[in-house]
């Protein structure tokens, strides 16, 4: 609690890409305030978007953990969020056509199970080969998912999905009934604070006031805060674990194999293994955010093994950094803010044309700009890795990290 | 020397009669599609040795490296390490028999610091199991602190402690070949594989590397290495194998094989 007790001499020691994430998530935070404040955001929603955000942070962890840190380049990401998804859809869910009915825990045994099966059946013809092969692979065997999955409505129910999947606490004391059983809150927001900024040049005023508003927090608020509970239970233990096996001996395997695998191999590391690992890793947790999802959405179908949601996971680690875990995590939530927050943009009736189907562009545009300016991404892994008890004396600049060095020559 | 005797020394080029071998080519063959690369090429490396392996341009140096540390596999012959028949073997499977080799240009380790790039080095650290990393990080933990102590005893060893916090990449290319070198020790190498070791170096660098090679071998490390540089080699190496259109020449004494009319004749580009 560093930053409590001493607020300035840790702000000091933040590189300047940290200091301005901080600043970033402040705003962000005051505006995600405001909107709830106003009346523009319902709690609940806002609940929902926080889960979709931690979804993402859990599979940007997956890719990391392959991309990042071994430099697997994996396109079927999608897939193994669409089997954890239907792994435990499949058992929990009243019209599956196979085993409805069991506990949300069978469901997430079961979808983990399904998605290491796959990751080493994929593994195993592709990773003794160069890095393209599984690229290539990866990226047929995500359509093969989703087109058995279309298409085998005897397991799968075909396009029509499945439904009546519990929430994940279905059958846990207390929890169960936690949503129903927490009384409805009323919160009376009073008005009172306005404030008026004028644009110059464009004539405009805008008008930021809040009106007085009831907020009213229901079964459906509780359900989602339990959501959320969940997901932050998935994300904190996920980020433990790879934060440990960034800094071991065994990560250091993975970004030797990133930089060079012959030199791995030749200073007697087994790759193939390491690399088999490293993928089962990050499919696992690709798989827990499909289980996250269908007991969100409390609905699974085809869709949602659509490839966009790889692309998307891609952007958030390439965006955060790769090989840097809190870069994942907060490439994982920007990416659900920016696909969120175009479609509120829209409200703003001064913006003459409809943004949100402009979603896709500005991602884009994000990324060729983040590409030529800061080709390492927003938080990149910056201090030396090594087990933390062997190393009493940090180098003299931890900060000045090795990929620091190095910015902004966008040409090397 | 009779002709009889220059006829036996021609058939088997390589020295046959020493006694402690560490390792031993036998009958190397590879090709690719109809080049020849490696031609039925016969050696040993005596312990304790410092052992060349020159030879002109595409005289199959780099491929018998290669084959010999399991990169390529042989279409022929054996290669045996300690006695041990490590043949087609993988890389990481020859490495723990005790044969350790560098690269001609230095690896990067992007994203390392020096040391902990010389961390890669120590062959089976207890952190490089998944399950250890989790179930004992107190082994892991004391495995680590060894390893960095060492990294760092090596490295002062090398002279270059001041670099251990530098970024691995933004040394230059001589210190590459040195950390390079400072790693492959930290695997504790029976045999050591030098893979051109001062190619691109700077006179005192070079001087450098060489007094730390003599060191090394001092202190019990066989080493084999292929160099271009002949001062290098001949103050360095003994014995040189000669290797011509991926065969063994002949093997002597620097001294010998400096004045030979057959290696001459291959430098030069006489070929046949």
């Amino acid at each position: 609690m560093a930053a409590l007790d001493y607020p300035r001499g840790y702000w000091a020691e933040l590189t300047r890409a940290e200091r301005g994430v901080t600043a970033f998530l402040v705003a962000f935070g005051a505006l995600l305030l405001f909107g709830l404040l106003s009346g523009g955001l319902a709690p609940a929603y806002f609940l929902y978007l926080v889960g979709i955000g931690g979804m993402y942070a859990l599979l940007s962890f997956g890719l990391n953990s392959q991309w990042g840190f071994t430099g697997l380049i994996n396109f079927s990401v999608a897939a193994f969020f669409g089997i954890g998804a239907y792994g435990t859809a499949l058992m929990t869910g009243n019209t599956s056509p196979i085993a409805g009915g069991f506990n949300p825990l069978v469901g997430l045994l079961v979808a983990l199970v399904l998605a290491a099966v796959l990751a080493v059946l994929i593994g195993v013809p592709t990773l003794r080969l160069r890095a393209d092969y599984l690229a290539i692979a990866s990226l047929g065997l995500a359509e093969v998912v989703r087109t058995i999955v279309k298409n085998q409505r005897g397991w799968t129910n075909g396009t029509a999905g499945i439904r009546g999947i519990p929430s994940f606490f279905e059958g846990w004391p207390v929890l169960a009934t936690f949503p129903t059983a927490m009384p409805t809150l009323e919160v009376v927001v009073s008005p009172g604070w306005r404030t008026a900024i004028d644009v110059p040049f464009v004539g405009l005023g805008l008008e930021f006031e809040i009106p007085a508003s009831t907020l009213v927090l229901g079964t459906s608020f509780w359900r989602a805060l339990l959501n959320v509970a969940l997901v932050l239970t998935f994300l904190g233990a996920s980020y433990a674990l790879l934060r440990r096996v960034h800094r071991s001996p065994w990560g250091r395997v993975l970004r030797t194999i990133r930089s060079d695998e012959d030199l791995a191999r030749a200073l007697g590391k087994h790759t193939y293994s390491f690399k088999m690992q490293s993928f089962v890793l990050g499919s696992l947790l690709m798989a827990l955010a499909g289980v996250f999802y269908a007991h969100l959405n409390l609905f699974v179908s085809p869709g949602d093994l659509d490839p966009i949601t790889t692309f998307y996971v891609w952007v958030a680690v390439i965006l955060g950094g790769s090989g840097s875990n809190r870069g994942a995590l907060f490439g994982g939530f920007v990416v659900v803010a920016i696909r969120q927050g175009t479609r509120f943009l829209n409200e703003f009736a001064w913006i003459p044309f409809d943004v949100a189907p402009l979603r896709l562009l500005l991602i884009g545009v994000l990324i060729v700009v983040l590409m030529r300016y800061r080709p390492q991404g927003v938080l990149p892994p910056q201090r030396e890795l090594i087990w933390p008890s062997a190393v009493d004396e940090a180098p003299s600049r931890p900060d000045s990290g090795v990929r620091e060095a190095k910015g902004g020559g966008g040409g090397e | 020397m009779s002709d009889l005797e220059e006829a036996v020394d021609r058939e088997v080029a390589a020295d046959r009669s020493k006694e402690d071998v560490v390792l031993r080519v036998e009958d190397l063959q590879k090709s690719f599609g109809g080049l020849v690369a490696t031609d039925h090429a016969t050696f040993e490396v005596e312990r304790g040795t410092i052992t060349a392996l020159i030879g002109p341009n595409g005289a199959g140096k780099s491929t018998i490296f290669n084959l010999v540390s399991g990169f390529y596999e042989p279409d022929g012959g054996r290669v045996e390490v300690n006695g041990v028949d490590v043949t087609g073997m993988e890389p990481y499977e020859v490495a723990d028999h005790g044969l350790i080799r560098t690269f001609q240009t230095p690896r990067k380790l992007e994203g390392m610091t020096v040391r902990e790039a010389m961390l890669v080095g120590p062959r089976n650290q207890p952190g490089e199991s998944f399950v250890n990393v989790l179930t004992r990080p107190g082994a892991v933990g004391e495995a680590e602190t060894r390893n960095l102590e060492a990294a760092e005893r090596i490295l002062a060893e090398f002279e270059i402690d001041h670099l251990a916090t530098q970024p691995a990449t933004d040394i230059s290319g001589g210190q590459m070949k040195l950390v390079e070198l400072a790693r492959a020790m930290l695997a504790e190498p029976e045999v050591l594989l030098l893979d051109e070791p001062v190619a691109g170096v700077n006179p005192t660098l070079r001087h450098e590397l060489a007094d730390q090679i003599r060191r090394l071998n001092e202190a019990g490390t066989t080493c084999l290495l292929i160099e271009h540089d002949m001062d290098f080699v001949m103050e360095l190496a003994d014995p040189v194998v000669v290797l011509d259109q991926g065969s063994v020449l002949m093997e002597g004494p620097p001294q010998r094989v400096q004045t030979d009319p057959r290696v001459i004749e291959a430098y030069l580009g006489g070929g046949a």
